[in-house]
């Protein structure tokens, strides 16, 4: 990042390009004369660039004061008011605040400070405001250069910071306790017979007097004076420098302090101003004395270049999600491609399944319907001489049996009952029951007409009534109910098959009425009749 | 603050303003497309998946299907033969039961086969491919003895051509005649009623 130093002396002005933490050109320029005509020129080129403006005037004024600790708020409308009243004369004012006093009620230091003379910043503001020059702000040069004591660890009860100026001039700024008290900038007027070594003696004695008279120290408190000077000045200097008990001297190589500091290439020079600068970049400061309307063009700047690299950042953004959209579209699309794969073969696999599938012509379903309705219907429906056939075994052990007719009926009504005919050539026997009135002797004969449309039964129950003849000896009764029975218990052992008797050769149930007739002639045996009901249950037989 | 909000701030800044506004809108415009887009693609995936689910149902039902035919093949084979599917052949009835009449030696033999029509069959049982028909066949039959009405009966319904159920039969000792030579003459009479049945496929009685 390109940055732009301005250092403001009394006499000169120079101009320091930085790139990143380095200083990449200088030029300096009169105040007076045509001095601003070429700074103009010269900052033409460097309008775009963020500019910090560093006071080193000998207008610039300090002022000491405590205030009471009070809210930030009325601390800076006291502070305000308290600048206006001490400065009224310049906008270039500013309130340093140093902490709080040990004692009493703690009251919050404050050190004023302002350029009482505005005119002199009048010239280069003009040019910067017609620039549109980015004027980050300006920086009291005294108030800043307490960071140089602590960078290089100068850390002293009573500091006297000597620095020399691009304008022939020296800095003498006290600090105690790492505060700034007071700020002077004396010319170097060098007169003959005088050594620079010297005329830094005397100043810095002047000033611990002047001092000593504010009451800044007790008779034990020693100053610490340490004079930034080149190598090229340091004999001069240092022959001329004499250790008091109340005054001490250090000398700062200046190319030591680059070293330390890590400033490459070292000033030529005695002038602070390169060290300061490169103090600035290593610890930026807040600004000092520049209004919010003279930064108004270097917040703009700001805001612009935020906005852009907000709008980039956006633009960033949307095509990184629109990148990993379309990440994720591709791979959906390759799984896709996969499904794809896997349909086509599994079509390909139905279409073979298809193919191997037998047909006689007909659909899949036709064949499933018709063998299924086989399977279901036709294939297991009962057949009459597989009927007969068992109840024929059980009938051979009853010799005395003969059977007369058989009707037989494949339903799924397990209490059908199918029609017999009459039979007139039945022989009558002398005794026979007789049914009540109003009972019931024998199942009602269903119709022998048959439905038009009889429905197709599955032919689960297999229902006949066998009607036949019992011979047996005269009026042996016993022996023909009991061989009936017996034939019925017979036939119910028979796998799936039962048989009930539905008219025995003589009913003597206690409901029935019973008669005898008994004529002349009586022969030795007798053919009594009796109906069996007999069903065949295939669900149950399975 | 105030200077970015002022008139001059605006002025200096509408260039960036619009940049802003403009990579907004495209960056919606990125936003919104790329879902739109990976939507579509889901969608399609979605889609894709239940093609996959309708393709390996179909296979499965189509494995099925070829596994129930190819073990039910022969009978359907045996069944086709057997005329099950094919329209009825009433004079192939008529010999067939001349034939039996002769090698059963039934003294008399009457019948009366009945139109065809649609069985119905029990619990409404429907079958979606295959239309179920029916023809009445009633047999009076008079014979020497009641094993060759039964043979007569079982010769019909194990005949290799057409499927016979026989549902009713009634069969009854003739009382024997005075003085008549027993040889000659029926001992037993049936009468029996039985289904000729058919199928037809219910797509050939659709309209062409």
């Amino acid at each position: 990042m390109t940055r732009h130093f301005l250092y403001l002396t009394n006499s000169r002005l120079v101009s320091l390009v930085t790139r990143r933490a380095s200083i990449v050109a200088r030029r300096e320029f009169a105040v007076s004369g045509a001095g601003v005509e070429q700074f103009e020129r010269h900052l033409a080129e460097l309008a775009d660039v963020p500019t910090y403006l560093f006071t080193d005037l000998s207008e610039e004024d300090f002022r000491l004061d405590t205030i009471p600790h009070v809210g930030a708020r009325d601390r800076q409308a006291v502070v305000t008011r308290k600048l206006s009243q001490i400065f009224r004369n310049t906008p270039f004012r500013y309130a340093h605040m140093q902490g709080r006093e040990a004692e009493g009620r703690r009251d919050d230091r404050v050190i004023y400070t302002a350029i009482t003379n505005p005119e002199v910043m009048r010239p280069w503001l003009d040019v910067m405001e017609r620039l549109k020059v980015p004027l980050e702000g300006i920086h009291s040069t005294a108030v800043f250069s307490a960071v140089m004591l602590e960078e290089l660890d100068l850390v002293f009860p009573h500091t006297l910071l000597v620095t020399f100026t691009p304008g022939d001039a020296m800095r003498q700024s006290y600090f105690r306790d790492r505060e700034i008290k007071f700020s002077r900038l004396t010319p170097l007027d060098v007169v003959e017979g005088q050594t620079l070594g010297s005329m830094v003696a005397e100043e810095t004695t002047r000033t611990w007097q002047y001092l000593d008279s504010l009451r800044h120290f007790t008779p034990e408190d020693r100053l610490e004076v340490c004079i930034l000077v080149h190598e090229n000045d340091r004999p001069s200097v240092q022959a001329s420098l004499r250790d008091f008990a109340q005054i001490q001297y250090r000398l700062l190589d200046m190319g030591d302090v680059a070293r330390k500091l890590g400033l490459k290439p070292p000033p030529l020079g005695s002038s602070a101003e390169e060290v300061l600068v490169h103090l600035f970049l290593m610890r930026p400061a807040p600004n000092h004395f520049a209004s919010p309307e003279q930064r108004r063009h270097a917040t703009l700047r700001r805001t612009r270049r935020g906005v852009v690299k907000t709008s980039l950042a956006i633009m960033a953004a949307s095509l990184l999600w629109g990148g990993f959209t379309a990440w994720r579209v591709t791979q959906a699309t390759s799984a896709d491609d996969k499904l794809e794969n896997q349909i086509a073969a599994l079509n390909r696999e139905y279409d073979k399944v298809s193919r191997e599938m037998p047909s006689f012509g007909v659909g899949g379903s036709t064949m499933r319907d018709t063998v299924t309705f086989y399977d279901s219907a036709i294939r297991a429906f009962p057949t009459l001489s597989d009927f007969v056939r068992p109840i024929s075994a059980v009938l051979q052990a009853h010799p005395n049996i003969r059977l007369r007719q058989l009707a037989w009926q494949a339903t799924d009504d397990p209490k059908a009952i199918p029609a017999l005919q009459p039979n007139a050539s039945l022989q009558t026997p002398p005794v026979k029951a007789v049914p009540h009135a109003e009972g019931s002797a024998a199942p009602a004969a269903p119709s022998k007409v048959e439905e038009a449309n009889p429905p197709f039964a599955t032919g689960r129950y297999e229902v006949a009534l066998l009607e036949a003849t019992v011979r047996v000896g005269r009026d042996d009764f016993r022996v023909a109910v009991d061989t009936v029975e017996t034939l019925a218990r017979q036939i119910s052992t028979v796998r799936s098959f039962s048989a009930e008797i539905v008219e025995s050769p003589l009913d003597v149930r206690s409901s029935y009425g019973l008669e005898g007739r008994y004529g002349d002639k009586q022969s030795d045996s007798m053919d009594l009749h009796f109906v069996l009901r007999v069903v065949r249950d295939h669900g149950a037989g399975a | 603050m105030t200077q970015v909000f002022s008139k001059e701030g605006f002025s200096s800044l509408a260039g960036s303003w619009l940049i802003l506004g403009l990579s907004i809108v495209m960056a919606g415009s990125v936003v919104a497309a790329s879902q739109w887009y990976l939507q579509r693609e889901r969608q399609e995936s979605g889609n894709l998946a239940g093609r996959l689910q309708a393709a390996r149902t179909r296979l499965d039902t189509a494995q099925r299907e070829r596994s129930s035919l190819q073990e039910s093949v022969e009978v359907f084979r045996t069944l086709v033969e057997r005329g099950l599917l094919q329209n009825e052949h009433r004079l192939d009835l008529v010999e067939m039961v001349n034939e039996l009449r002769a090698r059963h030696q039934l003294f008399a033999l009457d019948y009366e086969i009945s139109p065809q029509r649609p069985l119905t069959l029990s619990g409404g049982r429907a079958f979606p491919s295959v239309d179920v028909l029916g023809s009445r066949v009633r047999l009076h039959v008079k014979a020497l003895h009641e094993g060759d009405i039964l043979g007569f009966v079982d010769d019909i319904v194990n005949s290799r051509q057409g499927f016979y159920t026989v549902d009713r039969c009634h069969m009854k000792r003739i009382e024997e005649a005075g003085g008549a030579n027993r040889a000659l003459v029926p001992h037993v009479e049936a009468e029996c009623a039985l289904e000729w049945i058919t199928l037809r496929e219910k797509r050939a009685n659709r309209p062409a």
